[in-house]
């Protein structure tokens, strides 16, 4: 066990080198703006985005300083928490740390359902296809692996999003339909996670006794009353405009788990072990579930972790397609708005995602794979 | 004469096996349906840039700007039209021609995948072969900077740098140099020690050294929109590939006959050249072959946020982009499909086309597994 423990210890130590060297790069990668486009990233309040503040601004955080004393400038903010003002997060912009808060839910909505989905039935496909190699099932998972992982996600949803239109005449744009934003967003409705999907049931669920006494204002236009049944309306809205981005995320990421899990199988059953545990008369199941997949499962265990930092990172394109308020929509939106601390933000959001997945998948592998953390 | 004919024959025996191993290769490439649906994708596609000129002639004076139908867009100026005579793919928003987009696209498509590839390729091939064989402090250095760009989701990092791109780029002529004689005496000093060459090489450095501090050369350098998405693309795209090598080389270098060329007193150029990268070069290209359609896929995606190709430039994905708006037309059902179904059909086939080839070459060149 200390073996195990002196692993993690050197992996974290690692970390923070990785984190310092990954926000060092996005640092010198903003410097390449004028300073009066950086002060953004000093700013704490409104206030301070008025003209005649920003040349303060500009003087006090020292922006026309060598790289070194400005990054370790910034990296004191960043431990006090301010990861400067996102003009591009609606109107008015608010704080980068305030942006992630607020808008962190919509993604993860996407990803509760999409990231379970991706990885339990990408095994089993992988799985079936390496034991039936070039049988149709074989040949069916390669042929749907190749198309999901050629065509352009934002495509598939610009599809889905016309052909649902123009069948059941229901635009599914947007994290809720705008009765039921209208009715979230009224005083009787308690935000208690910031998750609609969640938030509806547990207003169902517990919050009944308040939600009953608030008359929801006078230009709610949603016609929904106030009681349990509508409070579960809230969920299943969110829960139909979380569909085609699931799909449209399952459809192009599954691919590539497929792939992997296939070859990693075919590879642990072509081991001598394999042949041993055949030898000794075990059953054919046995073998295949707990000898070859047990041992295959390593890398796809790495797939999965950085498949899921990166789902939860945001999904850039596919909220875009969707008009869905998370992470990915405000990042390409600051993207072309040139919103610099909110990409800068968001890039280290997303890479700190990949790190600790990475930490995670790594210990997983160590507490598995004794020869690893013996190396 | 003699001499040469002698050396031709040696040649000849001595490239035996590997002429043996190519016609293989072409038989099992033959026997897979799917490597051969890919190839001919892809020649298909290959076809149709090498034609674009006679397919959809140029009209104005740069070919990759999609001409307008100014006479149409007097009569119906924004709402994109259905296929016609004139527009056989009928036409985008602002009355883009189709046709001409999606055909042209395909020579943005093959410049953005194969220059990308190429560039990463190169780069990974000698960042890699330096970590992978020299190992040790300039290993851990050149490795740990490829980690931090590997920990970033390559799409958030390749919009920071678009972004952070200016259109035109001042070059330090002077400080490239100097990053040139310094790479070149590290070089000389690890692969060929010639004092000589150093020499020269450190007075040329000397002079650059000189110039940054009192005349720096430099040269003005503007890039389009679409130079700005290959650049981010490969900056984020190289440290893959040079990790791929330098687990290549890693396999290699201990093998028994780059020993007994070390022993017989190859040069380490020699040996590299000669052993390490033919050895090292099949799985590199088969992730080459399946990178340049996610290539393609992640410029796209980057015109559809809308920092990728201009408006009205000849690229898949900004064509698709630009018809965003006429998704759903109240009352109108399935009125404007063709302006996004047809150049998503055009992306999907080009990227599934290099995937099926690269999935096949796997199946084909992969010593484990390919003689089951």
């Amino acid at each position: 066990m200390t073996s195990l423990v002196t692993y993690i210890i050197r992996r974290m130590m690692l970390l923070v080198f990785v984190l310092l060297g990954v926000t060092a790069l996005v640092f010198a990668i903003t410097m390449m703006f004028p300073p009066d486009v950086r002060a953004y990233m000093y700013i704490r309040n409104a206030e301070q985005t008025r003209p005649g503040v920003m040349t303060g601004l500009i003087e006090k955080y020292g922006l026309n300083d060598p790289f070194y004393l400005q990054y370790g400038r910034w990296l004191s903010q960043v431990f006090e928490g301010n990861l400067g003002w996102s003009h591009a997060a609606g109107v008015g912009g608010m704080p980068v740390t305030e942006a992630i808060r607020t808008k962190w839910p919509y993604t993860f909505e996407i990803v509760l359902f999409a990231a379970p989905l991706i990885i339990f039935v990408g095994i089993y496909i992988g799985v079936q296809a390496a034991i039936h190699r070039n049988g149709v099932i074989d040949q069916i998972s390669r042929v749907i692996s190749i198309v999901g992982w050629s065509l352009p996600s934002f495509w598939v949803g610009m599809l889905l999003l016309a052909t649902v239109n123009a069948s059941f005449h229901v635009s599914l744009t947007g994290p809720l339909t705008q009765g039921s934003i209208n009715y979230v967003t009224s005083s009787g409705f308690v935000r208690a996670t910031g998750v609609d999907i969640f938030d509806g049931v547990l207003n169902a669920a517990f919050f009944q006794g308040r939600a009953r006494d608030i008359v929801v204002g006078a230009n709610n236009t949603g016609g929904m009353a106030i009681s349990w049944i509508s409070d579960l309306g809230v969920s299943v809205d969110a829960l139909s405009h979380v569909i085609l981005p699931v799909i449209v995320i399952v459809v192009i990421d599954m691919a590539l788990l497929i792939r992997v899990m296939r070859s990693s199988m075919l590879e642990a059953l072509g081991k001598p072990y394999i042949i041993t545990a055949k030898a000794k008369g075990l059953k054919k199941n046995v073998v295949i579930y707990k000898h070859a997949r047990r041992n295959a499962l390593i890398p796809v265990a790495t797939l999965s972790g950085m498949l899921v930092a990166g789902l939860l990172g945001g999904l850039v394109i596919t909220e875009t397609v969707f008009s869905m308020p998370g992470l990915g929509n405000w990042a390409a939106a600051s993207a072309v708005q040139v919103d610099i601390p909110a990409v800068l933000g968001y890039a280290i959001l997303s890479a700190l995602m990949f790190v600790i997945a990475n930490l995670v998948v790594d210990i997983l592998y160590a507490y598995i794979d004794p020869r690893i953390r013996l190396d | 004469m003699v001499d040469m004919k002698g050396r031709w024959q040696e040649f000849k025996v001595s490239m035996r096996p590997r002429l043996k191993e190519y016609a293989f290769m072409l038989r099992r490439m033959r026997q897979s349906p799917l490597a051969m649906v890919g190839l001919v994708i892809v020649l298909v596609f290959a076809a149709i840039a090498v034609l674009a000129p006679v397919l959809a002639p140029p009209q104005g004076s740069d070919p990759f700007m999609i001409p307008k139908d100014t006479s149409l867009a007097n009569v119906r100026p924004v709402e994109p039209i259905p296929p016609t005579t004139n527009h056989v793919f009928g036409t985008v928003e602002l009355q883009y021609d189709l046709y001409y987009g999606c055909i042209w696209g395909t020579i943005t498509a093959f410049r953005i995948g194969l220059l990308v590839v190429g560039v990463s390729l190169m780069i990974g091939l000698l960042v890699g072969t330096l970590a992978g064989f020299y190992g040790g402090l300039l290993d851990e250095i050149l490795m740990r900077f490829t980690d931090i760009i590997i920990a970033f989701p390559g799409l958030i990092l390749a919009m920071a740098f678009v972004i952070a791109f200016p259109q035109a780029i001042q070059i330090n002529l002077s400080f490239m140099l100097l990053v040139v004689f310094v790479l070149a005496s590290f070089g000389i000093i690890a692969f060929r020690p010639n004092k000589k060459l150093l020499l020269i090489v450190q007075v040329l450095l000397a002079f650059s050294l000189l110039s940054i501090f009192y005349s720096p050369v430099s040269l003005g350098l503007s890039l389009s929109k679409l130079d700005k998405v290959m650049v981010a693309i490969t900056l984020v795209g190289w440290p893959g590939y040079t990790r791929v090598i330098r687990g290549e080389i890693l396999r290699v270098k201990n093998e028994d006959y780059v020993e007994a060329s070390r022993a017989s007193g190859s040069s380490d150029s020699g040996i590299i050249l000669r052993h390490i990268w033919p050895n090292t070069i099949y799985p590199i290209l088969i992730v080459a072959t399946l990178d340049i359609g996610s290539i393609v896929l992640s410029a796209a995606a980057l015109s559809f946020i809308g920092i990728g190709a201009p408006q009205g430039f000849a690229d898949w994905g900004q064509i698709i982009q630009s018809c965003r708006n006429w998704l759903v037309t109240p009352g109108q059902i399935f009125a404007h499909y063709h302006t996004f179904v047809i150049p998503g059909l055009f992306i999907s086939f080009f990227v599934m086309g290099w995937n099926l080839l690269g999935d096949a070459l796997r199946d084909i060149l992969d010593p484990i597994i390919r003689r089951k």
